[in-house]
């Protein structure tokens, strides 16, 4: 209850042009904004640039933010929507890889987390509504209605989804 | 699985947070709407003001002051029409009027409410954006195509006499679209609000800016096997036009590379407000401010200097001559490569009906 009084305080100073609201709207959204795209996308420096560009397009929205409304779910379906964009249009572009151009410091990291692997095996679809759901806690119809899909539908991608990461575990 | 998901390490998580809040901050700081507060201590502020100038002003020593600073500000000859360009070719201005071709003979054509054009390769054609529209033009207004879309602006027309590109920006993404107005697609990642660059060559490859500082290119209009880096703060992009120096102004530097390597030929490290090639050159014109004093350089030449600050660099298209705007002035001012001699333009706003100052977005060939 504090924690969402504190948000809606936030949100009040910030569309009153608080800076310093800002920040503290940014230093909690941030951290999971920046780890969903990045377990969606699997690439680093996309996933810096989705939730960057997540945030400005919310702060370009903020003047019309309802304050009622809890900040995070709508900044993270943004996050999620543009990482699963991103994703899709990387598949079509069959984009090469610049790693080998890259400075040591440039790079994404490798996948060397279990996790990280199994679910980068996963459609980007499929591990979309697992970070929904595991890491940002929607339930399913929060989710349904996040992707704009069927619930049934999200349903059967995180029962699938899951399957496969315990396979691969 | 939320602590699973919850530990995976991101590489450069902090570096990313860092350089993420800085673009919000900024882009908020642009946005933030005055509260009546601010109204009524601006309005404070502006009396106070108001009343120290005029008791300065009706104080003899005051008096000797406010001549000095006039004396200082804007060059004392200025010619009071812009009578003609110094060198061949013709100039784009944009101003709040919208964009004007300036002809050498220093005859003016308003193309219309737009914000912001460039020329064609060989200046046959030009292109402009306004609110949501890019569009194709000949140089009397002649509107040959349109596009809609979304927030448009810093046009980039690159190509041969056969083939052309056309790089614009829209609210957050690069796009390319051929020169006839057809096959519009999106060639990157999410862009910030630095124009893209052709590189010139027989080849389309674009360099930009994304939105966490991070120049990428030059890829062939998709991205591919080219370089991507990042900077602090990147404002300006500029190939020189044998395409073997890519120059990049930074708010606190300027960055050369080569033309396919992300490591840097030099970096100077220095605040310049703008820099530009010489036409067939390597060789550098930049601006400086310092203290409130602005001062044009060739290389390591002071050109010209003058109180306040300098900005809009273009080269003629002889490499010939300099163009600097002095907005405090409301100049333009022309200076000839050699340091050999300046030629002033003064009321530059009130001839391009303008309250804001007009900037010069392009000096471009003969016709």
């Amino acid at each position: 209850m504090r924690a969402g009084r504190d948000e809606r305080a936030h949100l009040r100073g910030a569309q009153r042009g608080s800076a310093s609201d800002l920040e503290a709207l940014f230093r909690i959204h941030w951290p999971r904004a920046h780890r969903a795209a990045y377990l969606v996308t699997h690439d680093a420096q996309a996933a810096e640039d989705i939730a960057q560009e997540s945030f400005l397009a919310a702060l370009r929205a903020l003047d019309r933010f309802d304050r009622r409304r809890p900040f995070g779910p709508w900044l993270h379906r943004i996050v999620v929507n543009r990482a699963i964009d991103w994703t899709r249009a990387r598949r079509l572009r069959a984009e090469v890889e610049l790693s080998d151009s890259l400075p040591a410091g440039e790079r994404s990291a490798a996948p060397q987390d279990d996790v990280l692997t199994a679910l980068g095996r996963l459609p980007a679809e499929q591990r979309a509504v697992i970070v929904l759901r595991h890491l940002l806690e929607f339930t399913p119809g929060e989710i349904a209605e996040a992707l704009d899909l069927p619930r049934g539908t999200v349903n059967s991608r995180l029962r699938r989804g899951l399957d496969s990461l315990v396979e691969e575990l | 699985m939320k602590r699973e998901l919850e530990s995976i390490e991101i590489a450069g998580e902090h570096d990313a947070r860092e350089q993420a809040w800085e673009v919000v901050r900024t882009a908020f700081a642009e946005r933030e709407p005055a509260t009546p507060e601010r109204h009524r201590l601006r309005f404070a502020v502006v009396v106070v003001a108001a009343f120290a100038l005029l008791a300065a002003a009706l104080s003899p020593p005051g008096r000797a002051v406010l001549d000095e600073i006039r004396e200082a500000v804007g060059v004392e000859r200025a010619q009071p029409g812009l009578f003609s360009l110094p060198a061949p070719g013709r100039a784009l201005v944009a101003s709040d009027a919208g964009v004007w071709v300036v002809q050498q003979d220093g005859s003016k054509r308003l193309l219309g409410d737009y914000r912001d054009a460039s020329w064609s390769p060989f200046g046959r054609f030009l292109v402009a954006t306004r609110a949501h529209e890019l569009a194709a033009l000949e140089p009397n207004g002649e509107i040959r195509w349109t596009l809609a879309r979304r927030d448009v602006r810093a046009p980039r027309w690159a190509g041969s006499d056969t083939n052309t590109r056309i790089a614009y920006l829209t609210t957050s993404r690069v796009h390319v679209v051929a020169g006839d107005g057809t096959g519009d697609v999106d060639a990157g990642g999410p862009a910030a609000r630095v124009a893209p660059v052709w590189r010139p060559g027989p080849e389309f490859t674009l360099t930009y800016v994304n939105t966490v500082g991070r120049v990428s290119g030059p890829w062939a209009t998709a991205p591919g096997p080219g370089w991507s880096r990042r900077f602090r703060a990147p404002r300006k992009l500029e190939w020189s036009s044998d395409g073997t120096r890519l120059l990049l102004l930074t708010r606190k530097a300027l960055v050369l590379f080569g033309p396919r390597s992300s490591t840097p030929l030099s970096i100077r490290t220095e605040r310049l407000v703008d820099a530009a090639f010489r036409p067939r050159s390597h060789e550098l014109a930049v601006i400086r401010t310092r203290q409130g004093v602005s001062e044009l350089l060739l290389g390591q030449r002071v050109l010209f200097r003058g109180t306040g600050r300098f900005r809009d660099l273009a080269w003629s298209p002889d490499g010939r001559w300099l163009l600097v705007g002095w907005p405090a002035a409301d100049q333009w001012v022309f200076v000839r490569a050699d340091g050999g001699s300046i030629r002033a333009v003064a009321k530059v706003s009130r001839q391009f009906r303008s309250e804001s100052f007009p900037d010069v977005v392009g000096w471009c060939c003969a016709p």
